[in-house]
């Protein structure tokens, strides 16, 4: 039972990744990825690893997909397609990417990998006792280091967001 | 963990509450007193960079994933003192441009976030630690390439940063990954003995030495180098090109000396060739610019061609010798940019035509610009020679004597493009000359400082020294 | 005796069918109950809506349509499944028809999170709040679709605007429940629910919970796009919002999805606040099957609290709404957060 769920997610996330890069309409692109996402979420659910699941779903999904969807909103007329590439460019990128999936499975496959015993475990407070651990193995210090890099997102976007409108002739001053 | 442990936090945290008293000051600033955030930031950050030189124990904080030693510890030294220098400079713009549109806070914020995102990737001790550093720097320096956003050039510099540096990033998480993968570990520690050489381990280390490459802007990966350096104001661009790019290539000798140095005889031919690759790349490109923020570039593509001579060696002395070129390369590249930030900032030009009569005009400027040029090349009697003599010495000692021909072939080019320039100041003359201008007390102190720098790096010995006695450490 | 006739048809299956057959069918089995609650339930909210809007007014409502008019609603889907379904010119159809089904599935999978009594509850995951929080974060991606899809500039308007009043005001929902977390100590519902043996957690909890409450009351008023934030749909400027262009079934749909997040809302804040199957004072501890009595009857009861905000408050402005949530609601929701851990530190909460 697993494995066959395993590997209708697995199918999943590689359709409709396939798709997402495939499409040639922004918002349609951004949906395939949402299903991508939220088939990631699945695999986690199936490894018990629930709080990173919902994680998943809240950040991703709900976070990420909708602030996409919102600029490409803001940005994208309806009719709007993404063009094609030439037939040999195509035909090239397929070449490279597939000897690339090629070299990356060959090397993944090959390789003897060593199972490691349980984890810490699952659990929230597991979880939010390492977060706040500043001992051997606790991750106080990437946590307060992620707000930092927070708060100096949030800063770059508002002044991105402050600047005045673009013109072409203040550029090039002689 | 005690007060005293946490003191090896020191620089991060003041670096921090500078930040944030410049964010508060922002907060409770009005339209009068907004202009003082530019000396309150310059003295605020002088102050740490003072108090950076005061020693600092070696150690290990929060189960090793952050640490620290004298190396480390001096190298976050050499990256204060080199923003420092890029704040003085770019104190004047931010004062004519950015205050009257009320963004003069964010600018200081953003870089000194960058800074503290490159002090933690340098005394990183985990990949965790290492990624987050990476993008703790890169993310505001997006911004900041963007901050004229009023102009296109801008905000094309802006996008093709982040998503160059966004992709160069998930390249390396990759690699990371995979190496994680391999060794069940992220802790540099643990990882040193684990690695061993495999398919996995190989593509792991390509993978990671690629997203590092974009950082230094190594050959392939260096095509957002121009662009940005052009679109971004003068400042990024110098930080761009000396701060990021020094404490890149600071972690890249950490973690390939170290924890992959059982891979080095893979690695050594890597570098041989993208060596070879950008200094030769670099240096062509660089002789028909015209823009000297371009120039600028190209030239500094190649000076990481010369640094990847001296990281092939993968001993002490090649540890020594690249710190030492670096330090040199931070004041003769400042020295540069400065005269450009200087120019464009009064007059708005940047173009190599006109530079033509620079020294009619402004007989200082045009000094201080040769200067850094001759050192930036290599011409004897200022730092760069020396810099360039160690690197060139620490690869032949080495063996790798045709690769020092390679870099001395190389030298030869840059000469003659360095030169262009200076010819342009000194001997062309020009109907529009850029007039006479004195330039603001900050701009000249950032501009003395990269002049004592390349003069007392050139003739006072015991910096190398020093430098040479901390480098074993590494190892 | 719901336990024993759960697991009386649990073995029967398992006897007739081999397992993994058996696991298949129990779960459509489960996943058919819970369609039926849905439906039953959607159908009986719009109902007691339009009879609380006619009260509000002083008119009888829908009367005719059976007893009390208990099969208007059903009516009214029957017609609405008989309708033709029409769409629009140059729109997205694959994302047209895509979008209802968001609003719906996710609306379907909170509920299936939800403890109905003890033994009436489909899946005891163990970060429970958080799933709800997490699958309601992705309904509003429907709504966006549906709003975009529609190629028209009201519904784009609508979706936009449920777009930012959904984000925003998922952040006091999330911190508001994330404030009684610090009592409860666990996520799972069925702990929480068990801890209020000793007490309802706004009475453990008093002045913060009591704050967290009308947060949380507010921000799921606002998450639900309910009136007095309806702006989404806000008749008067936008038509019907961002399911203007949408009719019959779909229509239907994001309709019910509406209604089944109201109860949502009420029943995750009668479950974290108010005790969820747990009798009053025990009253009926003996009788564990009152359980879904008790908790239908805190959840209908904050139900009509939303539907008396809605007939009684004035619809807002979009800049009002958002100056609530980011300049009033969350900083006081952080500072309520502080205060409950201070009072959880120093063991200032009420426990009977």
């Amino acid at each position: 039972m697993e494995r066959i769920l395993f590997y209708i997610l697995a199918l999943i996330m590689i359709g409709f990744a396939l798709a997402s890069v495939m499409s040639r309409r922004m918002l349609r692109s951004v949906i395939y990825l949402l299903f991508v996402l939220c088939a990631v979420a699945g695999v986690y659910f199936m490894m018990d690893y629930n709080f990173l699941a919902a994680i998943q779903l809240t950040i991703y999904a709900g976070g990420i997909i909708v602030l996409i969807i919102f600029s490409v909103l803001l940005v994208h007329h309806i009719e709007m397609r993404m063009e094609i590439a030439r037939p040999t460019r195509q035909l090239l990128t397929a070449l490279a990417c597939s000897l690339g999936l090629a070299a990356f499975l060959s090397v993944i496959y090959t390789y003897d990998f060593q199972v490691s015993g349980p984890g810490p475990g699952t659990e929230v407070s597991v979880i939010g006792a390492k977060l706040l651990d500043y001992g051997e193995g606790g991750f106080i210090l990437p946590f307060e280091v992620i707000s930092v890099l927070l708060l100096a997102a949030m800063v770059g976007a508002i002044v991105i967001a402050k600047g005045t409108k673009l013109s072409e002739n203040k550029n090039e001053v002689k | 963990m005690d007060m005293e442990t946490l003191l090896l936090l020191r620089q991060e945290v003041s670096l921090l509450l500078i930040a944030l008293v410049l964010l508060l000051f922002e907060i409770f600033a009005n339209d009068r007193n907004r202009a003082g955030v530019v000396s309150l930031a310059i003295v605020l950050f002088g102050l740490h960079t003072a108090l950076g030189f005061m020693d600092m124990k070696e150690g290990e904080l929060f189960g090793g994933m952050f640490r620290t030693n004298a190396l480390i510890h001096m190298f976050k030294n050499i990256l204060n003192l080199g923003v420092l220098i890029v704040l003085l400079q770019s104190a004047e713009w931010v004062k004519k441009e950015l205050i009257p549109q009320n963004r003069g806070t964010e600018f200081f914020i953003l870089m000194l976030s960058s800074l503290l995102g490159l002090q933690f990737l340098i005394s990183s001790g985990d990949f965790l630690m290492f990624y987050l550093g990476l993008e703790l720097s890169t993310l505001p320096l997006a911004a900041l390439a963007a901050f004229e956003i009023y102009r296109m050039r801008s905000s094309e510099a802006g996008i093709k940063l982040i998503l160059s540096s966004a992709l160069a990033s998930g390249i390396t998480l990759f690699g990371i990954s995979l190496l994680y993968a391999s060794s069940g570990s992220i802790y540099y520690a643990e990882l040193q003995g684990a690695i061993s050489e495999n398919p996995l381990t190989v593509l792991a280390m390509i993978l990671f030495f690629a997203g590092l490459g974009f950082k230094i802007s190594l050959v392939p990966f260096h095509f957002w180098t121009a662009d940005v350096y052009e679109g971004a104001p003068i400042g990024i661009a110098s930080y761009l090109s000396v701060i990021s790019k020094g404490a890149a290539i600071f972690i890249l000798m950490i973690l390939f000396f170290t924890v992959l140095k059982p891979l080095m005889h893979l690695w050594e031919n890597l570098f041989y060739l993208l060596s070879v690759l950008t200094m030769f790349l670099g240096n062509l490109f660089a002789l028909r610019q015209q823009n000297m923020k371009r120039f600028l570039a190209f030239s500094s593509i190649a000076q990481a061609g010369f640094i990847l001579l001296g990281l092939i060696t993968g001993t002490t002395l090649g540890v020594a010798t690249v710190i030492y070129f670096i330090l040199i390369y931070i004041f003769s590249n400042l020295a540069a940019f400065g005269v450009v930030q200087a120019i464009s900032t009064e007059t708005g030009k940047e173009q190599l035509q006109d530079y033509e009569g620079l020294y009619r005009t402004n007989p200082k400027l045009s000094l201080v610009m040769m200067l850094g040029l001759f050192s930036l090349a290599g011409i004897p009697p200022v730092a760069g020679f020396f810099g360039k003599f160690f690197l060139f010495t620490a690869a032949a000692s080495k063996g790798y004597y045709f690769l020092v021909f390679l870099a001395v072939v190389n030298v030869t080019i840059s000469l003659y493009y360095y030169l262009l320039v200076v010819r342009a100041m000194f001997l062309r003359k020009s109907e529009h000359p850029i007039p006479y201008f004195t330039n603001t007390v900050y701009m000249r102190i950032g501009l003395v400082i990269t002049v004592i720098g390349i003069l007392a790096l050139g003739l006072y010995s015991p910096i190398y020294d020093y430098i040479y006695a901390l480098s074993s450490t590494l190892n | 005796m719901p336990l024993r006739i759960t697991e009386n048809i649990h073995n029967w299956l398992f006897s007739v069918m081999p397992e993994g057959v058996a696991s298949l069918v129990e779960m459509t089995l489960i996943a058919v109950v819970y369609l039926t609650i849905f439906a039953v339930a959607g159908l009986f909210l719009v109902l007691l809506e339009r009879r609380v809007a006619a009260w509000f007014q002083l008119r009888i409502g829908p009367n005719r349509v059976g007893p009390q008019g208990l099969l208007q609603t059903m009516a009214d889907a029957i017609k609405l499944l008989t309708k033709e379904l029409t769409g629009t010119e140059k729109a997205d159809k694959f994302l047209y028809n895509l979008a209802p089904y968001f609003v719906i599935i996710s609306a379907l999978m909170a509920l299936a999170v939800i403890p109905f009594s003890a033994e009436f509850h489909a899946f005891d995951i163990n970060i429970g709040i958080f799933f709800l929080i997490a699958i309601s974060s992705i309904g509003v991606i429907g709504i966006l679709l549906g709003g975009w899809s529609s190629n028209n500039k009201y519904a784009l308007i609508g979706a936009m605007r449920s777009g930012v009043q959904t984000i925003s005001y998922e952040l006091s929902v999330g911190l508001s429940l994330l404030t009684m977390v610090v009592i409860t100590g666990s996520l799972q519902l069925s702990e929480i629910i068990e801890v209020q043996k000793s007490g309802w957690l706004i009475l453990q909890g008093h002045i913060p919970a009591a704050i967290a409450f009308m947060v949380f009351m507010i921000s799921g008023t606002a998450e639900t796009n309910r009136a007095p934030f309806d702006m989404v749909e806000a008749e008067s400027e936008l038509g019907a919002g961002f399911h203007t262009e949408y009719s019959g079934m779909k229509f239907a749909y994001f309709f019910l999805a509406e209604f089944i997040n109201m109860f949502i809302i009420s029943a995750i804040a009668a479950t974290v606040f108010f005790g969820g199957w747990l009798s009053p004072f025990g009253i009926t501890e003996s009788i564990p099957e009152l359980g879904v009595f008790w908790f239908l009857l805190k959840t209908m009861a904050l139900v009509f609290l939303m539907m008396w905000f809605r007939w009684t408050f004035p619809r807002l402005r979009v800049d009002q709404l958002l100056t609530l949530e980011w300049k009033y609601l969350l900083p006081i929701n952080l500072v309520n957060l502080v205060l409950m851990a201070l009072l959880v530190w120093l063991n200032l909460t009420l426990r009977l």
